[in-house]
């Protein structure tokens, strides 16, 4: 695969379009203390604010400030997203390819778990998980990513299969190389691209499904999470308190998530070259 | 979530999934209800029911629950007599709501499948017409449109989408009402029924369908894409076809097809973002149940939801497993 | 007779790529034309921009039923598409749509044409997968299940479902092993009354098969046309003639010969002037036009293949001997006429009598159409002439070197510099060393094989258009001869040589002529290809000269074929 994956996202739009808008939130994200003028935990007793200038987005039932806890949950996020994408990426190389590589009863027994894992929704999961454990943010990261690394082993898994066969490969076991050399040296480097889509698929996927749980109250209660906020405001929707309290939630949430997706769309083509050259406006 | 295989490879990994890969599942499944509670510290009633509803219990109720399931012996013979529980049909009693789980939970599962079959099938069936339009056109300014609208829609967590569509359209329009799934005491039968169904009925299947609508979408744009490079849309064109005839029955029947696969996995995602959605709109489904147990940590409620919501999904992708092979032909043979 | 499909003036060009470059075709009804072409001179794009299916830029018209098919909109084509024109394609992956069934696909057009009922046109898809040989296992079947053979036969039940007029095929049995091939063309050719046949393929038997009339197309033109048969067994384009001849088939008996150079994109003038041996000045600045109103017409400026040498009457008698008795032939451009005789039959007197060593008594010789009063440097500049043996046609005072270079001193050609420059290089031709040792060499110190091949060399310096070899090999073992033989045919390949090659072996020449002409008593007794005279003989001699050429199996019914004892 000669394809540059970096060349490749850099010339779509829709591709720049969804790093700048995840550089923006990542910049957020980091610069979280020095932007937020108060700390997000803090609650006063000046509730339900209107937007004024000492509250830009106002505040919240108990009195918290919503701007410093929209750019704190941008960190919870992200932290989340990333975390989970990464050892989620991590599961499925080790598992796809060493299934790949190894076959016979070991690839067997590890795709009918990865198929079985695939076919029960993940969500409820957690939700049964979490009722019992009532997990901290750590648990939280650690169980989506147990439970998001099968779809991407399967298709690295495939790819290692079909790489497994070419010619270099051949020639490299032919010199004596063992199994682990040639994953090291020459199956992993060739599935860049596919890990790197795997991967910004992995971290949007584990956004979504963080707020998500956030909103149906599993969550670690000493992080700030945007679908908390937003399950925050949901009681309160017949006040225009949703103008400033939900909405910007919500629509950073949802730009993240869409950033995400535009990136992982402008990768694609590195997969299916047939794809390129369908550009987003 | 819409990362696109190569359909070859696709296509060879589905006709891998057989019995053995339900049966785990199942198995999995069932595990995991099983063992949780009992791996919690402290005793198993305790864990299984919770403080609270223990506190609310007779001691002979108590004791009628401990030999029902076996708490006072050996793992094993818990499992077993989980197990015969089970196919009896019995799921728990919840205290909250002082009735078998199992009553509990089909009292409020049709709600929940009307959501999630009306949301499914729009989605899969706007997103596979919308695709093939799509892809058909590649690169014209409707094509465009539609990638651009749809993607970012696609960014929407569905309950953002439905709090969106509920404040605009039930808040402030005051078009749809703002809760529930009927009119309270209305005494409402036959087709003011059913009218009034559909009227609480509609955003939240618009939420849904609109969130996971872009997904088929894309999907089937794409696939259009290849598809319309392959020898036979020439032929096709050659034997002086009609644009619909060849953008249906030649490139759009081979470009649902990976939408076709994925519906199993796409169930499961609708069931979820319905969980979310029974929220926003308070419909009384399952997805609310689960929340409300949640919050008064009504377990056996969680744990039957679990199941119920796990098994559903697992049969919904077994039986598109078991028709798909009607649809592509090439599935089964060594292809 | 009416003419159902007329083009004129095709051309199709791909941005700047111009593919078809003004093709002229017609085609009656109940005819079938074939078109050869080898991969990239456009046919397929031929075929698809009669259907009106090709992508770039389209100029022309092509007259079809007298509707011009360029000048009608995608709405007015699409009826026309499949029912009145209609095409084969070839068995690739993926022709047939995978999800829909062999019957299913053959009946959909009857159904989308409004022709039939559903029930009607699957009874009749069901009857032409049949005639064509699909079994009724497979009409069930998907695309994928079928072997390309059979999804090759569905391919033609589905052109043929709606009757059209004109059927289009795009290498329709090159998918086939050939006992499929025999069978489905067998089919074809049966099914062809009453609609028009246009063939595309650059499989020479094919064409043969299936069609009565031949285009061949190249670099995007039309250089020959006419009769099917008359093409293929007296092609008048040296590109035609060189297709036949790199083409195994079981009719031609001589050894595969390739084309020089290789098929270049945008070439000015006629496309196949850098590859072809007999090219003039005009040639790389002009396009030739098909000329000729009869049958069959080619695209040359010189007007196909040319004539070299011809004899007419040519007569040498020895007192009252007739060595030479009345012999008309000609050789053409690039072509070996192989001279068939016994020792007294008069083949060397009239090489040396063509070559101006005796003086005609009668008759006369013709070079390049023009008759030959004497013989001078020129005319020995155009044909030149090597013997049998080496050993005597060699003078022993001589080395190599000076030996090569002997013609072109006699012609006064060059410097001394460039005339030994020539001569390095010509031995290279005849693949001997250049080396500086070899070149001092004097005859008795080569082989049989070394000496013949300076001979050759020499007779190759003066750069001649015929080369006259007189039982070149005779003096020469077996494999030294085998050596020999195939460097003369690659020169012919290489620089156009035509080749007189006398010799008295008919089985040697069979491997080594176009054409053969048997000599007996100082007259020509037969003539022809050498493909037909092999095969069927008409004369007695010629028979016997058959049955007792070397056969490597005696006892074998075949090798007593032309016994004439046998003969009732």
């Amino acid at each position: 695969m000669h394809i540059d994956l970096k060349r490749e996202i850099k010339e779509s739009s829709a591709g720049k379009t969804g790093l700048v808008i995840l550089l923006i939130m990542v910049s957020i994200a980091t610069l979280a203390p020095l932007i937020a003028p108060y700390d997000p935990c803090q609650q006063s007793i000046s509730s339900l604010l209107a937007p004024s200038l000492s509250h830009w987005l106002g505040t919240n039932h108990v009195g918290q400030d919503i701007w410093s806890r929209l750019v704190f949950g941008a960190r919870t996020s992200l932290l989340v997203g990333f975390g989970v994408g990464i050892v989620s990426t991590l599961l499925a190389t080790i598992f796809g390819v060493s299934a790949a590589l190894v076959g016979g009863f070991y690839d067997k027994v590890i795709m009918r778990v990865v198929d079985a894992f695939i076919v029960i929704p993940m969500v409820i999961v957690v939700i049964l998980v979490a009722a019992y454990l009532k997990p901290s943010i750590l648990i939280l990261m650690l169980l989506l990513s147990l439970l998001s690394w099968q779809g991407g082993a399967r298709i690295l898994r495939a790819q290692a299969l079909s790489l497994k066969e070419k010619g270099h490969i051949a020639a490299a076991r032919s010199f004596g190389a063992h199994r682990f050399y040639i994953a090291r040296r020459h199956i992993v480097p060739d599935l860049g691209p596919i890990l790197v889509v795997d991967f910004i698929y992995s971290i949007r996927r584990a956004v979504f499904m963080e707020a998500g749980l956030a909103f149906m109250g599993i969550t670690d209660p000493i992080v700030v999470s945007w679908g908390m906020m937003m399950r925050d405001a949901l009681s309160f929707s017949y006040l225009n308190v949703w103008q400033w309290w939900l909405i910007p939630t919500g629509v950073a949430l949802s730009l993240t998530i869409v950033g995400l997706t535009f990136i992982g769309y402008a990768a694609e083509p590195v997969i299916e070259p047939r794809l390129r050259g369908a550009e987003v406006a | 979530m819409n990362l696109i295989v190569p359909f070859k490879i696709e296509r060879k990994m589905l006709s891998k999934r057989n019995l053995v890969t339900y049966t785990i599942a199942f198995l999995l499944i069932l595990a995991l209800n099983f063992l949780l509670p009992r791996m919690m510290p402290g005793d198993p009633l305790t864990a299984i029911y919770g403080d609270e509803a223990l506190i609310a219990m007779t001691p002979e109720f108590k004791a009628h629950l401990i030999e029902r399931f076996a708490l006072d012996q050996p793992l094993w013979n818990q499992f077993g007599a989980y197990l015969l529980a089970l196919f009896q049909g019995e799921l728990g009693y919840s205290y909250y709501y002082s009735a078998p789980v199992s009553a509990v939970i089909l009292g409020r599962l049709p709600w929940t499948l009307l959501l999630v079959g009306t949301s499914l099938l729009l989605s899969t069936l706007l997103g596979i017409v919308l695709g093939i339009e799509s892809g058909w056109r590649r690169g014209s300014k409707t094509d465009r449109a539609l990638l651009t609208g749809l993607m970012s829609l696609n960014g929407f967590p569905d309950f953002f989408l439905g709090m969106v569509l509920l404040i605009i359209f039930g808040v402030t329009l005051h078009v749809f009402p703002l809760a529930g799934a009927l009119t309270p005491y209305a005494g409402l039968s036959g087709l003011p029924l059913v009218l009034d169904v559909l009227r609480h009925l509609f955003l939240p299947v618009a939420a849904l369908t609109l969130t996971y609508l872009a997904g088929t979408y894309l999907l089937t744009r794409n696939t259009m894409i290849t598809v319309l490079r392959e020898p036979y849309m020439l032929t096709a064109r050659a034997k002086g076809l009609t644009q619909r005839v060849l953008k249906y029955r030649h490139a759009g029947r081979n470009s649902m097809l990976p939408v076709v696969t994925r519906t199993g996995i796409r169930v499961g995602r609708v069931v979820t973002g319905a969980l979310f959605t029974e929220l926003v709109f308070a419909y009384p489904g399952v997805g609310c149940l689960t929340y409300e147990a949640l919050l008064t940590r009504d377990y056996p409620v969680i744990q039957g939801v679990f199941l119920i919501v796990a098994i559903f999904v697992l049969l919904a992708n077994f039986v598109v497993d078991l028709f798909y092979p009607r649809l592509d032909p090439r599935v089964n043979s060594a292809y | 007779m009416p003419r159902l499909l007329k083009i004129e003036g095709l051309s199709v060009s791909y941005g700047k790529n111009l593919v078809l470059n003004g093709i002229d075709l017609e085609l009656g009804a109940g005819e079938a034309l074939a078109v050869i072409g080898e991969s990239g001179t456009g046919k397929t794009t031929l075929g698809l921009s009669i259907m009106r299916l090709v992508e770039g830029t389209v100029q022309g018209i092509i007259r079809f039923n007298g509707k011009d098919l360029l000048k009608l909109t995608e709405k007015e084509m699409r009826p026309i598409r499949w029912s009145r024109i209609a095409m084969v394609f070839q068995s690739v992956n993926n022709v047939l749509n995978p999800v829909h069934t062999i019957l299913s696909q053959v009946a959909e057009p009857i159904i989308e044409h409004g022709l039939s009922s559903r029930k009607e046109a699957q009874n009749r898809a069901i009857e032409l997968l049949s005639y064509f040989g699909l079994p009724q296992s497979c009409f069930a079947a998907y695309p994928h299940q079928l072997s390309s053979g059979e999804q090759q036969r569905g391919l033609i039940a589905m052109a043929l479902a709606n009757d059209p007029d004109l059927l289009i095929l795009d290498e329709p049995l090159s998918s086939l092993d050939a006992i499929n091939r025999a069978d489905v063309g067998r089919l074809l050719k049966e099914s062809a009354t009453g609609h028009i046949m246009l063939v595309f393929t650059h499989d020479l038997a094919t064409a043969s098969r299936l069609a009565d009339r031949m285009a061949v197309l190249y670099g995007g033109k039309i250089v020959e046309q006419g009769p099917a048969q008359d093409v293929l067994s007296r092609p008048s384009h040296p590109y035609t003639r060189a297709l036949i001849r790199a083409y195994p088939n079981m009719t031609t008996v001589k050894d595969l010969q390739g084309i020089r150079g290789r098929m270049d994109g945008a070439i000015s003038g006629c496309p196949f002037h850098p590859r072809c041996t007999q090219a003039i000045d005009i040639c790389s600045r002009e396009t030739p036009h098909l000329v000729s109103s009869q049958e069959h017409q080619v695209a040359c400026h010189r007007g196909g293949i040319v004539t070299l040498l011809s004899t007419r009457n040519l007569t040498k008698s020895f007192g009252s001997l007739k060595a030479v008795d009345s012999v008309s032939l000609h050789i053409e451009g690039g072509e070996t006429l192989a001279l068939v005789g016994a020792s007294s039959s008069g083949k060397t007197t009239l090489a040396k009598t063509i070559v101006g060593l005796y003086q005609p008594s009668e008759g006369a010789v013709y070079l390049e159409g023009a008759k030959v009063d004497s013989w001078r440097k020129d005319f020995y500049q155009r044909v030149q002439i090597v013997f049998q043996n080496p050993g005597e046609s060699l003078s022993h005072r001589l080395s190599v070197l000076e030996a090569v270079v002997e013609p072109l001193d006699i012609q006064g050609i060059g410097t001394r510099q460039e005339r030994e420059h020539k001569a390095i290089q010509v031995l290279g031709e005849v693949e001997l060393p250049q080396s500086r040792g070899f070149l001092g060499k004097y005859p008795h110190q080569l082989s049989g094989g070394e000496a013949q091949r300076v001979a050759i060399a020499r007779a190759l310096v003066l750069e001649p258009k015929l080369l006259i070899a007189d039982e070149p090999t005779t003096f020469l073992d077996a494999s030294v001869q085998a050596k020999i033989l195939k460097l003369l045919l690659n020169l012919q390949e290489q620089r156009g040589l035509s080749m007189l090659f006398i010799t008295h072996d008919i089985a040697l020449a069979r491997k080594v002529s176009d054409r053969m002409a048997i000599m007996m008593g100082g007259k020509i007794i037969e003539e022809g290809p050498s493909s037909q005279i092999v095969v069927a003989p008409k004369q007695n001699y010629t028979k016997s000269l058959l049955d007792t050429a070397s056969a490597l199996r005696i006892d074998e019914p075949g090798a007593a074929r032309f016994s004439i004892s046998r003969e009732r």
